[in-house]
């Protein structure tokens, strides 16, 4: 599996790629969680305008969101699939033997809306700037440093890890291995691959480690000043939040109340 | 197993992250409590690398093809780092290739990352009683790693049909509930199976792994 590059796009100059990635953090996050309360149809429609607008300010390809959407769009079809047909009483009309509900249909469009545009948001989150950068702004809004080092680390190794495989998977094929199969060989040979893989991967640690003793690791004072917030910064993040808080009242308003919210 | 996004209300999400906070908070204690913990983070960090590189590898379950979790072998090698790696290993997905999701997050990492420390348990009991051999190894595997992954199954499947936003009634749910967990038996035992392998493959090669970090 070819590893999914999300920040490819990250050196381009717009006001998302320009925003302090600290704000950027807490503004999209917050707006993606306040896009999951929505359950009203009018405010879905205000959130797919206002992930398309954040969508065209970030100047990032829809080639980009296209491709990415690939994946995750299996599981969407199941839904589409299934729901209108089993959730609800109200038959709105017969396919055969199959009766498709209105309830079932409203929830594949809440579902569908909702996971579309906070994907969206998030791929917005991590295209806008390198990958590593965002992590660092983890870190400076307190994620422990144990869990920044292992992340740091892991998607260090991870392109290396992959391509192993990738050529003991190659050198497997060369050598005449079926892997259509499933017999007691296959497994075997799949959990000897897999051992092999922890394995190498157990053994490069040790190196790794020394590696880093050596350039003074766990010696260096912490790293300070790294992100600088502007005003603009602090703006556009209290723009964001507004918004989110916007999304929250606007749905219980619209009549759903604070109950619906918490069922 | 992973619940994407736009699934799950609010409550159950800040739940998660509520409770993956908290396990990863206590995870992180009992790490820095270790004598040397910083030694063990680069042998963390590479294997949350490999286990997640491990994941691509698909077995062919005619007529699809299901790839491996191995969250259970992952606790028992890893122990308290177990949870953490699974975190950032399910981080990855929901970034780079939106499996799971931003939201989703906390929920996921406790289908995944429970059982995980729970198969971490389970495999130590293979040092009680006379010495560790590969049998016990191998049986201690096979029960670790399928009772995890059949407990994450069992908590992904009930956290995803009571949640999910749709009227669904009792009989339909029941029915769904049991299908799905019918349809993962297959990898249950695969699974359990591998683990098994696995786990006599790295004493046989590399006992040092086993001895966790």
């Amino acid at each position: 599996m070819k590893l999914g590059i999300v920040d490819e796009y990250s050196d381009f100059g717009s006001l998302l790629h320009r925003w302090d990635p600290r704000c950027k953090l807490i503004g999209l996050m917050v707006l993606i969680f306040a896009f999951s309360f929505i359950r009203d149809l009018r405010m879905l429609l205000a959130m797919v305008v206002v992930t398309t607008t954040i969508y065209i300010i970030s100047k990032l390809p829809v080639s980009f969101i296209i491709r990415r959407l690939r994946y995750p769009s299996f599981f969407l079809l199941v839904v589409v699939l299934i729901l209108p047909f089993v959730s609800g009483q109200t038959i709105i009309m017969s396919i055969g033997p199959l009766d498709l509900r209105q309830e079932g249909l409203i929830a594949v469009l809440l579902i569908a809306t909702r996971f579309i545009s906070i994907l969206t948001i998030g791929l917005i989150l991590f295209g806008t700037a390198p990958f590593l950068t965002t992590i660092k702004a983890m870190r400076a809004l307190g994620l422990p440093s144990i869990l920044a080092d292992i992340v740091l680390l892991s998607f260090r190794y991870l392109h290396e890890i992959g391509s192993d495989l990738q050529k003991m998977q190659m050198s497997m094929s060369l050598r005449g291995f079926d892997k259509r199969g499933l017999n007691i060989r296959a497994l075997s040979i799949a959990a000897w691959l897999s051992g092999s893989i922890l394995v190498r991967s157990y053994e490069r640690s040790e190196w790794v480690y020394k590696a880093m003793i050596l350039r003074g690791y766990g010696h260096a004072p912490p790293a300070r000043g790294e992100f600088q917030a502007h005003s603009r910064d602090v703006i556009t993040l209290g723009v964001f939040l507004l918004t989110a808080v916007g999304f929250i009242v606007g749905d219980i308003l619209y009549g759903h109340g604070v109950a619906a919210l918490l069922q | 197993m992973h619940i994407p996004d736009g699934i799950l209300p609010v409550p159950v999400t800040a739940a998660g992250y509520a409770a993956t906070a908290a396990v990863t908070w206590y995870s992180v204690r009992k790490i820095n409590k270790k004598e040397n913990s910083r030694q063990d983070i680069p042998k963390t960090s590479l294997l949350t690398a490999a286990f997640f590189v491990v994941s691509w590898i698909h077995i062919p379950v005619p007529p699809t093809s299901v790839h491996l979790v191995l969250n259970g072998l992952l606790g028992a090698i890893l122990g308290y780092f177990a949870f953490p790696a699974i975190l950032i290993g399910l981080f990855f997905q929901a970034v780079m290739f939106q499996h799971g999701g931003l939201t989703t997050l906390g929920v996921n990492a406790m289908i995944m990352g429970l059982p995980a420390i729970i198969a971490h348990y389970i495999f130590r009991l293979r040092r009680f009683g006379n010495k560790e051999s590969r049998w016990k190894t191998g049986v201690f595997g096979f029960i670790s790693g399928a009772i995890a992954v059949a407990m994450s199954v069992s908590m992904f499947v009930v956290i995803l049909l009571t949640n999910i936003p749709a009227d669904l009634d009792v009989g339909t749910e029941r029915a769904a509930i049991y299908t799905l967990a019918i349809a993962h038996l297959p990898l249950i035992a695969i699974e359990g199976f591998i683990t098994s392998l696995l786990a006599v493959f790295l004493q046989r090669v590399r006992p040092r792994i086993l001895d966790g970090v």
